[in-house]
């Protein structure tokens, strides 16, 4: 765990001074308040309170101590899985203007039933066609949302 | 203000009641599915609710926060697993009383329990709120910010176990707050020349993301985990009236307690319904029995959590400050839908809040009909399986993300943050305090900015008033409070793991 604070803490460490640096660049007060105000007060802040952890970390590390592990263990397999999944979240962001709802959806249902070990076949299909049914019937049928229909042009 | 007679018959209206029944039922089915919290249920409704009228929207979400809190006790009892965190101390005797084929009476009796406390709680907010909206309307701007610095320091109470950790969490979420156009001089804040940036993080994708999404990826990692079970009988579902009257006294003090907490901003369900849980032992002629399968054991948490409904609205719907997460959640849905709670919704909107009240009141008597008629259904829902249900989830995020602004670029922010909530969550941050961040850090800025302009640039402007300097104050103590409780909990362990 004192890794994984050291690693944290020194990346928000550097975040909040670029955050912080940043505000150098915002105009000059004109009126009372400032636009540079607020955000300096929060990366000043999250600065300090990141270096706090990061201390916190090295003391950790360097007395060894066996701290509780984080709740949820990783392990290879999963992590290969939640790639995978953010690997097809994306691709349906960018599929769906292109190819449009009815084309983009049952096979980002289908992935995601496969990640999740679901192995029957007439499942996963049914699941993915019905899905896309009844969520293009609520969303532009009833609610009028205007999904993306596949164009060439 | 319009009585709530009124209310009544606005919620009671063909075209509106539906969606109330609604709301309940997915708050239940969503609070009962381990994994996903009553705020999760909250988020998925947010799509459909904005194309609804202000006041349907409110009652719908209002019987969906309702249902939620409820719905945790079913897996609790069933499968000793809490669909919710407000529900873990109902496991300590419900699932006993299920594994004796009690199941239906533990069921029942959590029922009527979370009834009594969502219908108690809805009349001290119907009482109280009026009033303290009342005296907010009073404040300026400079008690407007000292208000806020106070609602931001709930985020030490829900920090959880590393107060360093809650505090970076909400830094973090005030910090994405300052992305964008800022509010006086219009002056477009960490943009980095991306147009999509110069409105800010739309709250409904950030929320979708952090709660929603990065539960997908946490269930991600629960396969091959062995899901338990309900495989046993139901059994009778209500309890006679010998013992409904024994439980009488329990139910009605724990409904009054779980209200009085939930006033308090920084406790919520878990933390009421495990004080109730205690006191309901110490009150007990026969402490042994519970954790061994006591009725009341189920009947006093159960009547805490829903009593923390009515309660974390009063400073939800006058102060504009939430009191734990799931209000956090609805205080952000209320911003999005075009409510700005707080004293003027008193009194700009008085139609909405008879409706809010009227709502919550026959959402609790819904959680009461459908509780007892669908009971037989719950070890159904348990069992509808994670593959099927989590693709259709994460659908729905994304098209409600979409549904927003009818771009893919909120559906790209939904899923930035889910894997950001995935993260936090795995390292031990809460994501709760950046919810916090995001909401409250505008409105904070927006009060400073007001007060320091008025004054033309005099900061003692902050200090001068006494309401101002009451918030300060139990700001401070709330920070005390909570830094004590964690050294508290932090010895405790560290006790227990030299006595092991």
């Amino acid at each position: 765990m004192g890794r994984v604070e050291i690693i944290i803490g020194s990346f928000l460490v550097i975040i909040s001074a670029v955050f912080y640096a940043l505000t150098y660049q915002f105009p000059q007060q004109t009126l009372a308040f400032s636009p540079k105000i607020f955000p300096r007060f929060v990366s000043a802040c999250l600065f300090i309170i990141s270096a706090v952890l990061l201390l916190q970390g090295i003391t950790r590390v360097r007395k060894g101590s066996r701290e509780a592990k984080p709740g949820l263990r990783t392990n290879k397999a999963f992590m290969v899985r939640l790639f995978a999944g953010v690997v097809m979240g994306y691709a349906y962001t960018r599929l769906l203007p292109v190819t449009g709802y009815i084309v983009a959806t049952p096979p980002f249902i289908a992935g995601i039933m496969l990640l999740f070990h679901e192995k029957r076949w007439v499942k996963i299909v049914a699941t993915s066609i019905i899905t896309t049914v009844i969520l293009y019937i609520l969303f532009r049928m009833i609610f009028r949302v205007p999904l993306p229909r596949f164009s060439l042009f | 203000m319009p009585s709530i007679v009124q209310g009544f018959l606005f919620v009671l209206h063909p075209m509106h009641f539906p969606f109330l029944v609604l709301g309940v039922g997915l708050g239940i089915v969503v609070g009962a599915l381990p994994g996903l919290t009553a705020s999760v249920g909250i988020i998925l409704l947010l799509p459909f609710i904005f194309y609804l009228d202000v006041s349907t929207a409110m009652v719908m979400l209002c019987g969906a926060f309702c249902g939620g809190i409820y719905g945790g006790s079913i897996s609790a009892i069933l499968i000793s697993t809490p669909g919710t965190p407000s529900a873990a101390a109902t496991v300590l005797d419900g699932y006993p009383l299920a594994q004796r084929g009690e199941a239906g009476k533990a069921i029942g009796v959590a029922t009527i329990a979370s009834t009594s406390g969502g219908i108690i709680s809805t009349f001290c907010l119907m009482f109280f709120a009026p009033k303290l909206a009342r005296i907010a309307l009073e404040f300026g701007p400079e008690e407007y910010f000292a208000l806020t610095i106070f609602g931001l320091t709930v985020i030490a109470s829900v920090a959880g176990r590393s107060l360093t950790k809650g505090l970076i969490s909400g830094l973090f979420g005030l910090l994405i707050a300052t992305v964008g156009i800022d509010p006086v001089e219009g002056y477009a804040r960490f943009c980095f020349d991306i147009p999509d940036l110069m409105g800010g993080f739309s709250l409904l994708p950030v929320l979708i993301g952090l709660f929603a999404i990065s539960q997908i990826f946490v269930q991600l990692e629960m396969i091959g985990k062995g899901v338990k079970k309900f495989d046993q009988k139901i059994g009778k579902v209500l309890p006679s009236m010998k013992e409904l009257k024994k439980l009488l006294a329990v139910i009605i003090s724990c409904s009054f307690l779980g209200t009085f907490i939930g006033i308090i901003p920084g406790t919520g369900g878990a933390i009421a319904s495990f004080l109730a849980y205690n006191e309901a032992k110490r009150w007990s002629k026969d402490p042994d029995s519970f954790g061994k399968g006591n009725i009341a054991g189920v009947a006093a948490p159960e009547a805490a959590n829903n009593g923390t409904t009515g309660g974390a609205m009063v400073p939800l719907l006058t102060l504009g400050i939430p009191g734990d997460v799931v209000t956090a959640v609805m205080l952000g849905c209320l911003l999005l839908i075009g409510l700005r709670p707080g004293p003027l919704l008193f009194k700009e909107n008085p139609d909405v809040v008879v409706a809010i009240f009227a709502g919550l009141l026959l959402a609790n008597v819904l959680i009461l009909l459908l509780g007892v008629v669908s009971v037989r259904v719950f070890p159904r829902v348990l069992r509808v399986p994670p593959a099927m249900l989590f693709s259709i989830i994460f659908t729905l995020c994304f098209l409600g993300s979409f549904s927003l602004n009818n771009s893919t670029y909120d559906m790209f922010i939904a899923l930035v943050f889910g894997v950001v909530g995935y993260i936090m969550q795995k390292y031990g941050f809460p994501v709760a305090p950046v919810v916090l961040g995001i909401i409250l850090g505008p409105i904070a800025e927006d009060a400073l900015a007001r007060a320091l302009i008025i004054s033309r640039g005099d900061w003692s402007v902050l200090f001068k008033s006494p309401i101002s300097i009451f918030f300060y104050v139990i700001s401070t103590l709330s920070v005390i409070y909570s830094l004590r409780r964690q050294f508290a909990a932090k010895k405790a362990e560290k006790e227990r793991a030299s006595r092991d």
